[in-house]
C-alpha cells in the first residue's frame, strides 16, 4: 500500500471516529437532558424568557418568510396552472406544500440561523468565560440551567411558528390569487379547504416538534462543548447553523416517509 | 457569615489529595501532587505561572478529574462522581473565579443571590439582606443594579467575592482574589478572609502573586513547582528558607539586568 493509500485511508478513518465521537456527546448531552427531565423541576422563569426569545422575538422573520414563499409559490403555480385553465385550484397546492413542507422547512431553517446561532453564541461565551465553569462550582448542571429552558421553549415555540408562517404564507396567496390575479376568493378557499385535511396539519406540528428538538440539541451541543475563546465561539455559532441546517433537511427527507406510510397522502377524509 | 465551626476537630485532613496528575494533551501540569489540608486553615498557593495552582483548585472542586491519584472532600471522593452526585460538595465550597465569571445577563445583585437561591432559599427578605451584607463586606453595596459590562476589572472581582462568600461555605478557594485590585482594596480582602477565619473557622485556599499578602493571610504557604509541590511549611520557614529559587521568588529577583 502506498503512502498516498494509507494517507486517504486514515483521513477516512478519522472521518468516521468523528461522526461517530460526534453522535457519542449528543447522545450523552440527550442523556443528560433526560436525566434533567427526570430529577430535577423545570425552571419556568428560564423557559418563560426563552420562549419570549425564540418565539416571540422569531416572529417577524417567520411571518415574512411565510408570507413571500406562500405569495411567490402562489405566482408560480397560477403562471404553470394558467395554462390547463385549473388556476382556481393554486390555493390547494400551496396550501398542502405550505403545512407539509414549506411551512416546517424554511421556519426551521430561518430559526436554525436566528435562534441556533444564537443559542451557540451565548452559551460558547459563557463556556470560554468560564460561566459554565461558576455554575458547576455552585451546584448547578448547566444542562439544567442552559439547555433544557431552551429545549422546552423550542419545543413549544416550533409548532407555533409554523402555524404562523403557513396562516401567513396562505394569507400571502389569498392576496395575490384573488386580489393579484382575480380568481374569486370561493373557489380559491373552496379547493383550499376541500384538499388541506387535519393530515396536513400534523405533519406541520410534528416536524416542528422534531426540528426544534434538532436545532436545540445541536446548538446548545456546540456551545456547550466550545473551545478556544472568542475564535471558538465563532466557530461553534457557524457550526450550530450549519449543522442544524443539514440535519433538518436530511431529517425532513426521513420524517416525510414516514409520516406518509403514517398519513398516506391523497385519503382525503 | 458562613456556618459556625464544629465542636470537635476532624481528625482527618478536611482535604487530602494523593498523588494528583493532570496533563492537557502533551502537556504534564500536576505530576503528583500530595496536598493535606486542615479545616480553618488559610492555606496559600504560590508559585510561578503556569505551574497548574489554578488546576489544582478546580480539582478541589471537581471542576478537572485527575488523570490520576485521588482528592478527598471530607472523607469523600471526588474522583468519578458525576456532575449531580458532585453538586451537594460544591455548595458547600465558594469559589472565586480567577476572572470572576459573573454572569453577564444578571446584575450584581442577581450574581450575587444565585448561589441563595440554587440552595432553596426562597424568602425574598433574607435573599436581599444576605445580598447586601455580602456586598458591604466588597463595599460594594452602592452597585446592585449594575450590570457586570458596567464594572472595572477590580469591582467585578469584588463582586466574585461576595458571590463566593453569601453562601456561608465551608471552605473558599480563591484563584487570585487581589489581582488588580488597588492596594487599600487589596489590604480589605487580605483581612476579609482572615475575619471568615477567625469568625467563622473557614477554611481558605488562596492562589496569589502578591507576596505581601501571603504573609498577611497565610497559616501554611505551599508552592507548585514543576508539577510538584516544592515547599510546604509556615510563613517564617518560607521567609528564611535557603533555596535560592524561594528567596529569588520572594523578592521578585528574575535575574536579569537592564
Amino acid at each position: 500500500m502506498d503512502d498516498s493509500s494509507r494517507g486517504l485511508i486514515s483521513t477516512l478513518g478519522r472521518a468516521v471516529l468523528n461522526f461517530i465521537n460526534y453522535f457519542g456527546q449528543l447522545g450523552i448531552l440527550l442523556g443528560e437532558g433526560f436525566e434533567s427531565l427526570v430529577k430535577t423541576k423545570p425552571r419556568l422563569h428560564l423557559m418563560m424568557e426563552q420562549i419570549v426569545r425564540i418565539g416571540f422575538g422569531s416572529q417577524v422573520v417567520v411571518i415574512v418568510t411565510g408570507a413571500f414563499t406562500g405569495a411567490v409559490f402562489t405566482a408560480q403555480s397560477y403562471f404553470k396552472f394558467r395554462d390547463f385553465g385549473i388556476e382556481s385550484t393554486v390555493g390547494s397546492i400551496v396550501s398542502v406544500s405550505l403545512f407539509r413542507e414549506l411551512g416546517p422547512v424554511l421556519t426551521g431553517l430561518m430559526v436554525a440561523g436566528r435562534v441556533g446561532a444564537a443559542m451557540a453564541a451565548e452559551i460558547g461565551t459563557m463556556k470560554v468565560s468560564e460561566q459554565i465553569d461558576a455554575l458547576r462550582a455552585m451546584g448547578v448542571h448547566p444542562v439544567d440551567y442552559l439547555a433544557m429552558p431552551r429545549f422546552f421553549a423550542m419545543t413549544i415555540s416550533m409548532p407555533l411558528l409554523i402555524a404562523e408562517a403557513v396562516a401567513f404564507g396562505l394569507g400571502a396567496s389569498w392576496f395575490v390569487a384573488v386580489l393579484g390575479f382575480g380568481i374569486p376568493s370561493a373557489w380559491f378557499w373552496m379547493h383550499t379547504i376541500d384538499h388541506t385535511n387535519l393530515e396536513d396539519l400534523s405533519y406541520a406540528m410534528i416536524k416542528g416538534l422534531v426540528f426544534g428538538m434538532l436545532i436545540v440539541v445541536i446548538s446548545c451541543h456546540q456551545g456547550l462543548s466550545t473551545t478556544n475563546g472568542a475564535v471558538g465561539v465563532g466557530q461553534s455559532t457557524t457550526r450550530a447553523v450549519v449543522f442544524s441546517s443539514l440535519a433538518l433537511l436530511v431529517t425532513n427527507f426521513f420524517l416525510t416517509l414516514l409520516l406518509n406510510y403514517i398519513f398516506p397522502m391523497g385519503t382525503i377524509t | 457569615m458562613p456556618a459556625p465551626p464544629s465542636a470537635e476537630p476532624a481528625a482527618s485532613p478536611f482535604i487530602q489529595i494523593r498523588g494528583l496528575h493532570k496533563s492537557f494533551d502533551s502537556q504534564k501540569v500536576l505530576q503528583g501532587i500530595d496536598l493535606d489540608i486542615s479545616r480553618g486553615e488559610t492555606l496559600v498557593l504560590v508559585g510561578p505561572s503556569g505551574e497548574g495552582k489554578s488546576v489544582l483548585l478546580k480539582h478541589i472542586i471537581g471542576l478537572l478529574q485527575p488523570d490520576a491519584g485521588s482528592i478527598q472532600f471530607d472523607g469523600t471522593s471526588l474522583c468519578g462522581l458525576s456532575e449531580r452526585q458532585l453538586a451537594p460538595l460544591r455548595r458547600r465550597i465558594g469559589y472565586l473565579f480567577q476572572n470572576a465569571a459573573l454572569f453577564d445577563s444578571l446584575t450584581v445583585a442577581q450574581n450575587v443571590a444565585f448561589p441563595l437561591i440554587e440552595a432553596g432559599i426562597k424568602n425574598p427578605a433574607e435573599i436581599k439582606s444576605r445580598v447586601q451584607e455580602a456586598l458591604e463586606v466588597v463595599e460594594l453595596d452602592a452597585h446592585t443594579e449594575k450590570m457586570p459590562i458596567n464594572l472595572s476589572g477590580g469591582m467585578r472581582k469584588r463582586v466574585g467575592i461576595a458571590r463566593a462568600i453569601v453562601g456561608r461555605p465551608e471552605i473558599i478557594l480563591y484563584d487570585e482574589p487581589t489581582a488588580g485590585l488597588d492596594p487599600i482594596v487589596t489590604d480589605v480582602i487580605d483581612h476579609l478572609i482572615k475575619r471568615l477565619q477567625k469568625r467563622y473557622h473557614v477554611t481558605s485556599v488562596v492562589i496569589t502573586h502578591d507576596i505581601a499578602s501571603v504573609f498577611k493571610i497565610a497559616d501554611r504557604i505551599v508552592m507548585l513547582k514543576n508539577g510538584i509541590v516544592y515547599f510546604n511549611g509556615s510563613p517564617d520557614q518560607l521567609r528564611h528558607s535557603p533555596d535560592t529559587f524561594i528567596q529569588d521568588f520572594i523578592a521578585g529577583r528574575s535575574g536579569m539586568t537592564s
